[in-house]
């Protein structure tokens, strides 16, 4: 039993030897990611000339969007069934409901028919869901287009990433020595340089040859169907027009009752994250025209089609069943909770899982992967601190999560030796320190 | 009836002075209250880790030596055994629990206890930052304004707050029993809470994990600014002892 525990508990320490090793991905993301993490968001909120802070904006709104998270999940059947119907029968939309993740897969596929290249933007939900690896697994170019993403590419990084800025970990004399060694043309190492790099030949690229598109969505308004997506690089803009079929891969909680609330979720992704959302697309249906005679025909300048497919797979599942994670049904994907970690602000990206950074990465590691995958991941570094609740727009308690699959690590045998001693000790000398 | 000072195995085992300080303290304000040999541990440690129906004959052994000795009211100076005793006793046990329990900054902190040991500092102006420790700021009670209105009722003592205080404070790493696993945890979070005392001089606290923790900080990274545990800094004004000291 214990030699799970200590064999898994040998891999953490492993990674926390990398992160300390000068030099490694893991140790450069851990510097970029203490700066990144703790950055006063006071400072930024300045800089966009907020007259509250972003802390304030948040506790304005907060029983607000506690409310309405709680009136999605209690009614979430009718929320779905209606979104679904407005997007379909007003939208013009394709949906399709996934129940599993494999379904959603299958689906993707058939939509995508023989095309092999897919562009696509930043998403957590693709990655939740299984996409990324079933694409790989069937030969489907993948091309990233959110600049984080394409850096990450670019360096055929595997390691889990910081959502908000996936590659900002990179430095750009790094950069500009990848590109030289990919591309073979060299440029300035500096931002201006890199980006006017990726504009001047990657946007053409983008615009011309682009015919499905992959997207994920921020949130969804259940009333009138719209599906919200934020950017800055105007990467999703350009995406989800210029192709033939917008297709959106999401989870079912993505919706929200309506579209103010669906605008108040986005707004707060925003704030929390001190990023500026240049771009807020709310699409609600293929690009269209009544010009001819005012006989409405679908796709003009923008996409055909857009084919959204809304997955399920855990999220009833846990609510029916009443199972540990059924909280992060609540989740509105702002990051609040990697921010404020404790285990996440020391130890960045080993503190994770494919599925992204902190608890919230490791509680899906361990909804899709099991058990041993989130021990792996450093389970048993969440201190049970509870900032992750204290700080959450939703009341979150991830803590809580990660303390009952504690208790099932435990039981399955891949408690940390030192750990398991002390609950020996405790229950059966009633002292830990004799 | 009795009354309970309940150390915490942490302070007991590593902490003498503290806990001869807290005792002091404690009886001071009301001799009644006694300490008793070899008191089981709440079980904090593991909690985590621990199925609820084994967790739970833990915690019904605890209250059945609570029952014996007959203890109705019980002080602790562990922020650990003061959070499960709160939230995780009446939860498994529901009016079995009868002990009321509380924390010592609590007891410090009513009316006429305050008005007993009537606080000074002698000198100049003291400032000094108190570290909310995760298990008083969530417990089911949360323990937040007492440790500011002990201090705001001293003279000369300055409390400087933190940028992230209260219910957002910075956790020192050392929660979940992750200090006997990970230590790293709290090396970088421990210096966080070091570099945001702004002006505050001393960095109190009242939890015996972050005090380990916060304390083999400062050592490693060099720091001037003392942590003093809360009790020890009370003792010391009551005497008339420098806190610096």
């Amino acid at each position: 039993m214990s030699d799970k525990g200590e064999e898994s508990y040998e891999m953490v320490k492993d990674k926390i030897n990398r992160l300390n090793t000068a030099g490694t991905w893991e140790n450069k993301f851990g510097i970029f990611w203490k700066i990144a993490s703790s950055i006063k968001s006071q400072q930024h909120d300045l800089q966009y000339l907020y007259e509250d802070s972003s802390r304030e904006f948040v506790n304005r709104y907060k029983e607000q969007l506690i409310t309405m998270r709680e009136e999605f999940i209690e009614n979430m059947d009718y929320y779905v069934e209606k979104c679904i119907k407005v997007m379909r029968e007003v939208n013009n939309m394709v949906v399709h409901y996934a129940k599993t993740n494999e379904e959603a897969q299958a689906i993707f596929m058939k939509e995508i028919g023989d095309t092999k290249v897919i562009y696509k933007s930043k998403s957590n939900e693709a990655k939740d869901i299984g996409l990324i690896e079933v694409l790989k697994k069937n030969n489907i170019t993948i091309k990233e287009t959110d600049l984080g993403d394409v850096l990450v590419q670019l360096f055929d990084y595997k390691l889990p990433k910081f959502g908000v800025g996936p590659g900002a970990h990179f430095s750009k004399e790094e950069i500009v020595a990848k590109i030289k060694e990919v591309h073979g043309v060299e440029i300035e190492p500096t931002a201006k340089a890199i980006v006017d790099y990726y504009r001047e030949s990657y946007r053409k690229e983008l615009l011309n040859d682009v015919k499905i598109s992959l997207t994920s969505a921020n949130v969804i308004s259940a009333e009138d169907g719209t599906i919200v997506l934020g950017e800055n690089e105007g990467n999703i803009s350009l995406l989800t027009r210029a192709t033939e079929k917008h297709i959106v891969v999401c989870g079912i909680t993505k919706i929200v009752p309506t579209i103010i609330d669906a605008i108040l979720v986005a707004k707060v992704q925003t704030r929390i994250n001190n990023v500026s959302f240049n771009y807020i697309s709310l699409i609600s249906g293929p690009s269209a025209t009544a010009d001819v005679q005012g006989e409405k025909v679908l796709g003009m300048y923008g996409a055909k089609e857009v084919v959204v497919i809304l997955v399920d797979d855990w999220r009833t599942k846990s609510l029916k069943q009443d199972l540990i994670y059924k909280e992060l049904l609540k989740c509105i994907g702002c990051r609040t909770c990697n921010y404020v970690c404790t285990a996440s602000r020391a130890f960045g990206n080993m503190y994770a899982s494919k599925y992204g950074l902190g608890a919230d990465g490791i509680i899906r590691d361990y909804i899709h992967n099991g058990i041993e995958a989130a021990v792996n991941d450093g389970l048993f570094l969440c201190t049970g601190c509870e900032n992750c609740y204290h700080w959450c727009p939703v009341s979150v308690n991830l803590a809580e999560i990660m303390k009952s699959i504690k208790k099932e690590a435990t039981k399955a045998g891949f408690c940390p030796p030192a750990l398991k001693k002390y609950q020996e000790k405790i229950l059966n000398e009633k002292n830990p320190f004799k | 009836m009795s009354k309970l000072i309940y150390l915490g195995c942490l302070s007991d085992k590593f902490y003498e002075s503290t806990c001869k300080n807290a005792i002091k303290l404690i009886q001071f304000l009301d001799s009644e209250y006694q300490v008793i040999e070899n008191p089981p541990c709440c079980g904090s440690l593991a909690f985590n880790i621990t199925s609820d129906d084994i967790m739970k004959n833990h915690v019904e052994s605890v209250n059945e030596w609570f029952k014996i000795k007959n203890i109705t009211e019980l002080v602790t100076i562990c922020a650990g055994c003061y959070s499960y005793f709160t939230r995780y006793y009446k939860e498994f046990l529901g009016n079995e629990f009868k002990v009321n329990v509380q924390h010592f900054l609590q007891f410090l902190a009513e009316p006429r206890n305050l008005q007993k040991l009537n606080l000074k500092i002698s000198g100049t102006n003291l400032k000094v930052n108190y570290h909310d420790a995760c298990h008083l700021r969530n417990s089911s009670i949360p323990i937040i304004e007492e440790p500011r209105m002990i201090l705001n009722s001293i003279d000369n003592i300055e409390l400087v707050e933190s940028d992230y205080n209260k219910t957002k404070s910075i956790c020192c790493g050392a929660g979940g029993g992750v200090y006997s696993i990970f230590k790293e945890t709290s090396d970088y979070n421990g210096k966080l809470i070091f570099d945001n005392m702004k002006k505050g001089k001393v960095l109190l606290t009242a939890c015996p994990f972050c005090y380990t923790a916060l304390n083999r900080i400062r050592e490693e990274k060099n720091i001037r600014k003392p942590v003093i545990k809360f009790e020890d800094f009370i003792v010391k004004l009551m005497e008339g002892v420098d806190p610096l000291s």
